[in-house]
């Protein structure tokens, strides 16, 4: 019944007045500034900071009136992860030469571990391009690998068009080259970089990677002397010349005569998070009240020092705390502060569920985990909201994202808003980098409110003093209005399927630095820059904060989707024109990207 | 009321539709003079816009595309206290340009729900869609369209015009006992010649009107006020009933001009001479100033502008945003202006709100130039 939502508000209007008593008592403030003050360290998913940081939003829980999931005896619902991965010692010996790590044969992140003895054969650049892409390229069109130990080439055709570069850069991310020849029937994945790419003969680092096994296939990348080695008197230049006009046709080889044995192993450091839950019951029955918990959740965990990766700290901050005061003690604030609103409401139809999450900045493990065993049917959870970076409020701007995941939220935002007055920005994509995509995947009615990323993000500077608490307050706020409507409701929102589009920012590939801060919240046509990096090509070009850029390298830029795909087109160190509206002025520039650390 | 996404639908469209980057980007710094706090009202369904403030200023009436199964736009009231939107008009059919009787809180629109076509219509026109293809959107000023209104007393609804032509874009005067509209109902009485017949056929609205009628009045007593070739619609009163203020189209019907007169028609005088498209203007609650939006600074790229209400001096731009602003509406105590605006990103409108700088206002019309060369005509 698509009209539920309408007749269901209408029923609840006189409900619904009252639901407007101003939400937060004590206010954000002291949330945020506890939370991002520098005894917690940053709040690394595992460290102490973070047990901490969970001790306290825990306190405040039990203050606010929040009990422990029913058959729970404390808030902490604890899973182990993957902290980090480092080379074991792996090796590669071919014919007389031996080589090993950490200087010519690194573990790839995803490696099974394992000893192999097989026959070599070069597979190009080992990208597949799905048929349904109906484009026509697959590094083994001709190759039988089948129990051989397989060597690709990092990344994807150095000199092939534009567009041509756009497809394969999709298919080249390493994992996705293991699977192919893993398909394959290969017994090993080699990865050598080019000696006309850039790192050139370096092995890979080991990327952070939270998966807790491996892939399926020992795959490792080999320096240039190790794959002169495989060779022999071939040359790799010549042969990565001839691939790299992007010509499908220019097929891999057995290296005749080459046997490897390759010996792998990883070590994962596995550590404990603590996911904070919590809930307030119904105040009466749930019968008749159809899908009863309503959940609320924010990530508490931040960068700890900032040493796995995910940092942006300049080189003169680098290992210091990243308070993450927005990234996001601010929406743990606004959470508790949800909490605190409803615990003060006489009646509640639905179970809140209040969750503070750990272990998102490295992969939304922490909200993963609790989807994967969850406590309550999930499909009887009717709502889940999510806060992530709603401190930074700049002319009333409020990014409202996953609002397709039901046809329920645009009526109920709207009304919500009438009063609360925000300027929204409205985004249907639950495919988002925050908890609220982790509830999508599991098919319960979404929404994530941000306030947009800002030149402090991921940066130890990202500090409680810049932190807008009256309008993280209206957040809260408006928010409250919204899950109330729904708390008071016996209906429950119907779940809607957003397919993911092809446009889905997909990192893969990308390996240019230009040094742009792109404001995620913004609605501008065009990649609207919420402030570039000091010193970055983007600083060098003479970008700025508010700057529109409206087309680089011959791309028209509409939105953040076809910059990251432009992105992909980007050669390091080939300057490229930008084109940019700064105010009303349409302005040039030349900027020349760097390479990606 | 105003003529909204009609004449200028075709227009609109192709504006909406391309990712023009050109040109204006919101320059706050200017818009903010004007406009504070400025935030998108209207959130459900495909479109929204032509929102006009009840007396109070605690309602606001629209039309919006929002009603499964129905791809026209039907009439939704706002209580700006709550947020909570109640439909007016029936469901069925198309519905335009709605305002609220001052002083009783009836709601007039206009609407062919009475087509027993429409049902056939909305399908149509919901294929037609599924389809994929793009439509070249344009008004067609259903000769169906006819004026109802809404009783807020006892909810029923009383139809006020039969006459086959297109009547609508109306709006009660202040003290709620008349209405102006629009119709092109000249375009389908007596006899037309073969260049008539042939213009009515092609662009209808060349017969549009402007007309003025007791507010209880059932289609009687009606007063013809224009008799110039072009479409005339958009009628409003100004704030102390003395005069109507709309938009005159050329023959045409590309050049568009904002023009006052007296309730009998006399004393027509054009106040804008952009030179494009200028229309939906809305008299501010002070009686000082008019809101219009043009095309003034591209074909493509609406904006709202201010003039005084003589139209004697430069007329001054307020919004500062690629592709559609327009049909501004200042709040009946003048401290908000309700106007529709693509500023949102895809190529549909929604409605806007934002803090209005009524001083600021003042203070613009008081440095602006005089208007270069003064046009004042009398049309008749």
């Amino acid at each position: 019944m698509k009209k539920a939502p309408i007749f269901v508000l209408l029923a609840l209007s006189v409900a619904a007045l009252s639901a407007q008593a101003p939400a937060t008592a004590t206010g954000t403030r002291s949330y945020v500034e506890t939370l991002a003050s520098e005894k917690f360290a940053g709040r690394e998913a595992g460290s102490a900071g973070e047990q901490q940081a969970g001790e306290y939003i825990a306190a405040q829980l039990a203050r606010i009136g929040a009990r422990p999931l029913p058959g729970r005896q404390d808030v902490f619902m604890a899973f182990d992860f993957t902290a980090g991965s480092r080379d074991g010692g792996s090796q590669l010996s071919t014919g007389s030469q031996r080589f090993s790590a950490p200087a010519d044969v690194v573990a790839l992140s995803f490696s099974d571990d394992a000893t192999v003895s097989a026959p070599a054969v070069f597979a190009g650049y080992g990208i597949v391009v799905p048929e349904a892409q109906n484009f026509g390229y697959d590094s083994y069109a001709t190759l039988d690998v089948k129990d051989k130990a397989v060597v690709v080439l990092r990344y994807f055709p150095e000199d092939a068009d534009k567009e041509t570069k756009s497809i394969l850069a999709r298919y080249s991310d390493l994992r996705y080259k293991a699977l192919a020849a893993r398909q394959r029937g290969a017994k090993a994945l080699l990865v050598v970089t080019g000696p006309r790419s850039p790192n050139a003969g370096q092995t890979v680092p080991i990327a952070f990677d939270t998966a807790l096994a491996g892939s399926g296939i020992p795959a490792a990348s080999i320096s240039g002397k190790a794959a002169a080695a495989l060779f022999g008197s071939r040359s790799l230049e010549a042969v990565q010349k001839e691939l790299d006009s992007g010509n499908p046709h220019a097929a891999g080889f057995a290296l005749e005569g080459v046997s490897v044995e390759l010996f792998t192993k990883l070590v994962r450091e596995k550590r404990t998070a603590r996911n904070v839950v919590a809930y307030l019951p119904a105040t009466s029955p749930v019968t008749g009240v159809e899908k009863p918990w309503i959940l609320i959740g924010a990530h508490y965990d931040h960068l700890g020092l900032g040493r796995n990766g995910n940092s942006l700290a300049s080189a003169a901050d680098a290992g210091k705390p990243h308070v993450g005061a927005d990234d996001n003690a601010s929406g743990s604030a606004a959470v508790l502060a949800v909490a605190e609103a409803f615990a003060r409401r006489p009646v509640r139809k639905r179970n809140l569920v209040v969750a503070l999450w750990s272990a998102e900045e490295i992969g939304l493990i922490g909200s993963n985990a609790f989807v994967n065993t969850p406590p309550m049917p999930l499909n009887q959870v009717a709502a889940y909201f999510n806060f992530d970076m709603v401190g930074r409020m700049q002319d009333n701007k409020l990014a409202v994202q996953a609002t397709g995941s039901s046809q329920t939220w645009p009526s109920l935002i709207e009304r919500a808003n009438v009063a609360a007055g925000f300027n929204l920005n409205l985004q249907p994509d639950p495919y988002q980098p925050t908890d609220v995509a982790t509830f999508n995947q599991a098919s319960v009615p979404s929404l994530n409110f941000t306030t947009g990323a800002h030149l402090d993000y991921h940066k130890p500077s990202d500090t409680a003093d810049k932190i807008n608490y009256e309008d993280l307050d209206r957040i809260a706020a408006f928010a409250t209005t919204i899950a109330a409507r729904l708390m008071e409701s016996d209906q429950a929102p119907q779940f809607v399927k957003v397919e993911q589009s092809s446009q889905t920012v997909n990192r893969t590939g990308v390996r240019v630095f230009t040094g742009t801060v792109p404001d995620y919240a913004a609605d501008a046509k065009g990649l609207l820059l919420g402030g570039v990096i000091g010193g970055g090509p983007a600083e060098q070009a003479g970008l700025q904060k508010g700057d529109v850029i409206v087309e680089i390298a011959g791309q028209t830029i509409a939105n953040i989707y076809d910059y990251t795909y432009a992105l992909e087109l980007l050669k390091i160190g080939e300057p490229v024109k930008v084109v940019y509206m700064r105010g009303s002025d349409r302005r040039e520039t030349t900027l020349t990207p760097s390479a990606r650390k | 009321m105003t003529q909204s996404l009609r004449r200028s639908s075709l227009l609109l469209v192709l504006a909406l539709s391309s990712l023009t980057l050109t040109a204006q980007q919101p320059s706050a710094s200017k818009e903010s003079d004007f406009l504070s706090r400025i935030r998108r009202l209207t959130v459900e369904g495909r479109r929204a816009g032509e929102g006009y403030w009840g007396p109070d200023g605690q309602r606001l009436v629209f039309q919006s595309e929002r009603e499964p199964g129905n791809p026209f736009y039907q009439i939704y009231l706002m209580d700006m206290a709550s947020g909570d939107v109640s439909r007016v008009s029936p469901g069925m059919g198309k519905t335009t340009c709605s305002f609220i009787n001052p002083q009783t809180g009836d709601v007039l629109f206009a609407s062919t729900h009475h087509d027993p076509r429409s049902k056939q219509l909305q399908d149509e026109e919901l294929k037609f869609r599924a389809s994929g293809q793009e439509r070249r959107y344009s008004w067609d000023y259903d000769p169906e369209m006819e004026l109802y209104v809404r009783s807020a007393k006892t909810g029923t609804l009383r139809r006020l015009t039969n006459m086959r032509g297109y009547d609508a874009e109306a709006s009660y005067s202040p003290d709620g006992q008349w209405i102006a509209f629009s119709s092109t109902r000249s375009g389908y009485e007596g006899q037309l010649s073969a260049a008539q017949q042939k213009q009515l056929d092609t662009d209808p609205s060349y017969f549009g009107e402007i007309y003025i009628m007791r507010a209880d009045a059932d289609g009687s007593g009606v007063r013809r006020l224009t008799n110039v070739p072009g479409y005339d619609g958009g009628p409003f009163f100004s704030p102390d009933g003395k005069r109507i203020i709309w938009r005159r189209f050329d023959e045409s019907g590309v050049i568009a001009n904002v023009w006052t007169m007296n309730l009998d028609g006399t004393d027509q005088r054009q106040i804008t001479d952009f030179g494009s498209m200028s229309w939906a203007p809305y008299i501010h609650p002070s009686g000082r100033y008019i809101l219009f939006s043009s095309n003034k600074l591209g074909f493509e790229n609406f904006e709202v502008f201010l003039v005084d209400i003589d139209g004697t001096r430069e007329p001054i731009r307020v919004t500062y945003s690629d592709g559609f602003d327009g049909l501004p509406v200042p709040s009946p105590e003048g401290t908000r202006l309700a106007w529709t605006s693509s500023r949102g990103g895809g190529r549909e409108g929604q409605i806007y709100l934002a803090q209005w700088n009524h001083q600021h206002a003042l203070d613009a019309l008081a440095a602006a130039p005089p208007k270069q060369k003064p046009t004042r005509g009398s049309g008749q």
